[in-house]
């Protein structure tokens, strides 16, 4: 809750002043029986038609004040539940953005998606219901059993009784209810899974040809779902009339009741009607308590998940001391990266860390290329070099400094990446390469372009450059995707180039003539290749040899054909040919 | 962490059983539908959807009907609440004394007719769970039926998160139009009607004045929902880009990250969270205006009422009793008169549910097989394509005019640049599509005369994106054959180079794999695909870029257990690696959906074509 207490200092004033009018309205609404009561009894008894008319008077002029407060918590209730949910979504938002990797990968980008849109919503109706008809019924309930009071004691006793039987049956449908229906819950989240499966594994189904299987599936979890869902819905089919009943006996209780003064003269005829009315009103309190009550535990949680995400720290120190940053701009930069025994394992995984002391150095300029095998750790390493993760131990420096000391902004952006899987978004061709130099100009996009082998096709395109990207770039095939990804890292002019096997929906051709381009425009960047291919690595100034998260080999390509075994073995697999027979 | 979109639906009122009789359940109305629906959505044909779910609903309607009888007859009683009680205080005020008996006959009326209406409300609630869970249980069970009989093309060009959508928000949707709005739009008719004519019984002078509520009310009604409508129309496509937009943002963590796009991401955001805020404030303000002006209203009926009733009390025209009926039947009046606008939206978007339900159960399916179909039983293999022509629109050809033949036992390697066509090869001879022309034929007979079951039983296809379902390892292994034996299913897995991982699997061949085998690398998922393909034995293998996601030197590993699968076995290769191409008895070149060139390894080095062209630029 701690933080939102700011919103509570920003908002508790105009907060309170929406409650305060929801009390008028409560108000109004609570003395409108009494004022009916006085004038059956006082002017319809005593035949007094001064009495109706100006009592009635009296009940015009309260709904007028009733439908000015109405209105005015209305807008003001609106104003700031709409406010305060855009504020908190924002800040959620741009917490967010502030996490790093490790924890992003803890959170589950789903389920972040999800506290950014679901339950910052539940939270942000939950505050305008407050302002609302949440303050207005407990008010109404209570007011009622106060006014009820006062206006006759002895009828009073029938709530004495009566109330206690509502609030138990309430109190017992919430007891019984939530558990059974967290049940539900678990049941539709396995439907949907399974449904989910099934949409993604379509091709498989058909291509073995398991419908009935998958059908038998379905209906197995669909069925439980059903069973589980009447079994719930019908126990708390119970309550609801119970509810209603008890408060109608209360009703005929105090008819009767109330009879029986009336004859002895101790009781007037308005009294009873009045007390049946704000029967109805305490009725209309309680059944929406336990409705609040509901909102109330699905805000809450919501609430939790979205603090959860807000109580986290700031990923890294990402402005490192001032001093430090100074320091790196006053140097000549180049991009010489230097692994110094550096080891790093993901958080949480308590299996063998994904590095493993590595220790190399790339000089400026240079091109360093890392091969080897699935799950060696390649993408790990290029990830260590933008601080999307910190090394566990060891030291990794750019141009001699700690990456730890730099700030991370600056670093990153020196460094230009091609991830594995291209990541567009929404938006136009050129915007999206834009991103790379958000002051391009459309000359430096369309070279960018050119050299990624992209232009060509984006230029066939009806709307060239215009070409809107659906979402993940739906409307782009996978080589063209990689393309554009490509050529938004090039248009950096990085010191460092960073490309994580982001050729593999490219043919060969293609590749060839994108290495060509980015060999002759990386003379003065480092750029560092993860690759599987030999192809893609061979003429690099170096390779690294990467297995199991261990350098097991460095050197250039005929340095290594002589003296490294895995990568014989590489070269073998991918070339049916002898190492031995090819070397020199 | 639950994904916990999908408990949106879920909402207050599930837990509310029968509906609550408040006053302002409106409010709740606007946030319920989460984030992703829309306030009101509009059914393109409400009657027609209507008779349609209706017509749908089987053995349903028979009970649905005896709900709606103790609906009926449980207003009814309701509607005779205050007039008894009216007539209870008459007892006491006529003649200055209370007639005893009188009162205790009313009362003990009274105390029945609550307690008819309990017991009907009970059976009510118990039918209606009951008869509604099982209309959506019967209707998803039928959509997913459906979905088995859809052609791949449908789920090639639709969003998952839509047909996600349609199963799980959609029938919700209906669920909760049927068993709480049906209900209400019943009750809340008659209770209107109903409560018309007691008053009118009671006293037409009286009911006039307490009509003027009607006007009112109707005049509200129309100010309010002629802003709201377009409102709403404007937050729900804000609130579409705002999700697509954060949507993106965090699922491309890592580019915005690498690019320092943070503060543009965020002021991007902040601009549409802007506007989406100012909609949404005016949309709620006109809404919100909608319930508490109608209380309003209410107390002026009540008021009203209270004034007009005193006088004519007062002129001795009616009992004070008459009073106490009307107040409580004008305030019956306004209440479902606001309930009835707000419900009817909720069963529209209950019905624009149920259409686009019935939507894809009216999608074309996957053509039948034509009478006299053959079962395809152990082919040879021979494949031929004649001509074949496909596209999914005719203007626009993604293969044409193709031709070739592979031999019964023969290895083909389809090769081409990304886009050219290959995988719709795989997909036409697998008959995942159909050809727009020409023909396929496997043995001399076209693929269409077989039946479609026994064709791709025929067939093992190993796919560029394995997909593994949630089960133990051994379930996945057996997804393409069932009975297979244990035995069976070790030795598949030994052939395709699998049992290593799997023997350090914690559980060995039942550790269970999580949704899409998230728990194994991509490299070790191929292995589980291949050796699936492999325990099912078929006659004709498709090797779509099987191997693209293992690494080399594991690959080097499975070739041979691959070339000793591919054996006898007419198979069909994908690969950008030359290595895994040059061993094919036949090379063929596809390029923009047509064939350039088809021959042998050494066939093709030798002319001074596209292949060798290519492996001259790849080969080391």
């Amino acid at each position: 809750m701690r933080y939102m207490t700011k919103y509570i200092r920003k908002y508790g004033v105009l907060f309170t002043f929406s409650i305060l009018l929801v009390s008028g309205e409560a108000f109004v609404d609570l003395l409108q029986p009494t004022i009916m009561a006085r004038i059956v009894d006082e002017g319809v008894a005593s035949r007094d038609m001064d009495i109706v008319l100006r009592l009635g008077g009296w009940m015009l002029f309260i709904t007028a004040i009733g439908a000015i407060c109405a209105s005015g918590r209305n807008i003001v209730s609106s104003w700031v539940s709409q406010r305060f949910g855009s504020e908190l979504r924002e800040e959620l938002f741009e917490k967010i953005q502030r996490l790093s990797f490790a924890q992003i990968d803890r959170f589950d980008r789903a389920s972040l998606v999800t506290r950014l849109t679901n339950d910052v919503t539940q939270v942000q109706n939950f505050v305008n219901g407050m302002m609302r008809v949440f303050v207005k019924a407990p008010l109404l309930g209570i007011g009622g059993i106060i006014m009820a009071f006062r206006l006759n004691p002895y009828l009073s006793l029938v709530l004495v009784v009566v109330i206690p039987i509502v609030g138990l049956l309430i109190v017992m449908n919430m007891r019984v209810g939530f558990p059974l229906f967290l049940k539900v819950q678990m049941a539709l989240d396995k439907l949907n899974s399974a449904m989910r499966e099934y949409l993604s594994g379509v091709r498989v189904v058909k291509a073995f040809n398991r419908f009935d299987y998958e059908v038998d599936k379905f209906n197995d979890i669909n069925e439980q779902y059903e069973k589980r869902s009447i079994h719930t819905q019908r126990l708390m089919a119970l309550f609801s009339p119970g509810v209603t009943f008890a408060m109608n006996v209360g009703i005929v209780a105090v008819i009767w009741l109330g009879g029986i003064r009336v004859n002895g003269g101790n009781m007037q005829v308005g009294h009873i009607i009045a007390f049946v009315n704000y029967m109805t009103q305490i009725l209309f309190s309680l059944t929406t308590m336990t409705m609040i009550t509901n909102m109330f535990v699905r805000a809450k949680a919501s609430t939790g998940r979205i603090t959860e995400v807000l109580a986290e720290q700031d990923g890294m120190d990402t402005k490192a001391a001032a001093e430090n940053s100074s320091v790196s701009k006053r140097r000549e930069l180049h991009g010489a990266i230097e692994f110094d025994q550096v080891s790093f394992s993901y958080e949480g995984a308590d299996g063998e860390p994904a590095l493993k002391t590595i220790s190399f150095r790339c000089e400026p300029g240079e091109t360093v290329a890392i091969i080897g095998s699935t799950g060696s750790g390649k993408s790990s390493l290029i990830h260590l070099i933008p601080r999307f993760y910190d090394a566990t131990s060891g030291v990794l420096r750019i141009d001699g400094v700690d990456v730890k000391e730099m700030d991370t902004e600056e670093l990153r952006d020196r460094i230009a990446l091609v991830p594995q899987q291209s990541i567009l978004f929404t938006g136009k061709v050129a915007d999206n390469i834009r991103i790379g130099k958000p002051d391009a100009t459309e000359e430096e996009i369309e070279e960018a372009a050119v050299m990624a082998s992209a232009h060509d096709f984006i230029s066939k395109m009806p709307e060239g450059y215009s070409t809107l990207l659906g979402q993940g770039g739906v409307n782009f095939s996978g080589g063209q995707k990689q393309r554009v990804s490509i050529a938004r890292a090039l248009i950096r002019k990085p010191d460092i180039l960073l490309l994580d096997d982001c050729t593999s929906a490219l043919d060969s051709k293609t590749e060839a003539s994108i290495k060509q381009a980015i060999r002759q425009f990386a003379r003065q960047t480092t750029t560092l290749l993860v690759a599987q291919r030999i192809s893609s690595v061979r003429d690099a100034d170096k390779i690294i040899v990467l297995d199991d998260g261990e350098i097991v080999g460095s050197g250039t390509h005929d340095e290594l054909m002589v003296r490294c075994s895995v990568y014989q073995e590489i070269y073998r697999s991918q070339t049916g040919k002898e190492a031995g027979s090819h070397a020199g | 962490m639950q994904d916990e979109r999908n408990s949106k639906s879920k909402g207050p009122e599930a837990g509310q059983g029968a509906a609550p009789p408040d006053q302002d359940r409106i409010q709740l109305a606007p946030g319920r539908p989460g984030m992703n629906r829309g306030a009101v959505q509009k059914p393109k044909n409400f009657k027609g959807t209507l008779l349609r779910l209706w017509s749908y609903m089987g053995d349903e309607r028979k009970r649905l009907m005896i709900v709606f009888l103790f609906i009926l007859a449980g207003t009814g009683v309701v509607l005779l609440g205050p007039y008894l009680i009216g007539r209870a205080i008459d007892a006491m005020t006529i003649d200055n004394q209370v007639n005893f008996n009188l009162l205790h006959t009313v009362l003990l009326v009274l105390l029945g007719a609550y307690v008819i209406d309990a017991s009907f409300n009970l059976v009510q609630g118990w039918m209606m769970a009951g008869i509604s869970q099982r209309i959506v249980s019967r209707l998803r069970k039928t959509l997913f039926s459906k979905l088995q009989k859809l052609p791949l093309v449908y789920f090639d060009t639709r969003r998952h998160g839509e047909l996600m959508s349609r199963l799980s928000n959609d029938i919700d949707n209906v669920s909760t139009s049927v068993s709480q709005t049906a209900a209400q739009l019943m009750s809340g008719g008659i209770m209107l009607i109903g409560s018309l004519i007691m008053m009118l019984v009671l006293s037409p002078l009286l009911t006039l004045a307490s009509l003027i509520t009607v006007p009112l009310v109707y005049l509200l009604a129309r100010t309010v929902t002629r802003r709201t409508k377009q409102l709403f129309k404007a937050q729900q496509a804000e609130l579409g880009k705002l999700n697509g937009q954060m949507e993106e943002t965090v699922s491309g963590f890592l580019a915005v990250k690498a690019f320092n796009y943070e503060r543009t991401a965020i002021t991007e955001f902040q601009g549409v969270n802007e506007q989406l805020r100012k909609v949404s404030t005016r949309a709620q303000i006109w809404s919100g205006f909608m319930m508490p002006l109608l209380a309003v209203i209410s107390n002026l009926g009540f008021a009203a009422v209270a004034i007009a009733g005193g006088i004519m009390a007062v002129k001795g025209m009616i009992t004070v009793g008459v009073i106490a009926s009307f107040l409580s039947y004008s305030r019956q009046f306004v209440r479902p008169l606001n309930d009835l606008a707000n419900v009817y939206n909720v069963l529209q978007s209950g019905i624009a549910g149920a259409e686009r339900v019935f939507e894809v159960l009216d999608e074309q399916e996957e053509e039948n097989d034509p009478p006299g179909a053959v079962e395809l039983v152990n082919p040879r293999g021979k494949v031929e394509f004649q001509g074949v022509r496909f596209g999914y629109r005719s203007d626009s050809p993604i293969v044409q005019n193709m031709s070739f033949t592979a031999e019964a036992g023969s290895s083909t390697a389809l090769v081409g640049p990304t886009g050219a066509g290959k995988t719709t090869v795989i997909n036409l001879l697998a008959r995942f599509y159909d050809v727009s022309g020409g023909s396929i034929s496997i043995d001399g007979i076209d693929i269409r005369n077989y039946t479609r079951d026994s064709l791709r039983r025929s067939f093992g296809i190993v796919l560029q994106d394995t997909y593994l379902f949630s089960g133990t390892v051994k379930e996945n292994m057996k997804y393409g054959k069932p009975d297979a034996s244990d035995e069976e299913v070790k030795t598949a897995a030994r052939m395709a180079g699998a049992e290593g991982f799997i023997r350090r699997l914690p559980q060995q061949y039942d550790t269970p794999l999580t949704e899409n085998g998230g728990n194994l690398s991509q490299g070790q998922r191929q292995l589980l695909a291949i050796a699936r393909a492999m325990l099912a034995n078929p006659s004709i293998l498709i090797l779509d870029e099987a191997t693209s996601s293992i690494d080399t030197r594991t690959e080097l590993k499975i070739q041979e257990a691959m070339l000793k699968m591919m054996e006898g076995r007419t198979s069909f290769v994908i690969a950008h690696r030359l290595s895994t191409i040059q061993n094919a008895d036949t090379i063929i070149v596809i390029d923009r959906g047509q064939i350039v060139e088809q021959g042998s390894h050494d066939e093709l080095m030798r002319g001074a074509g596209v292949y060798a062209d290519m492996h001259r630029s790849l080969s080391v």
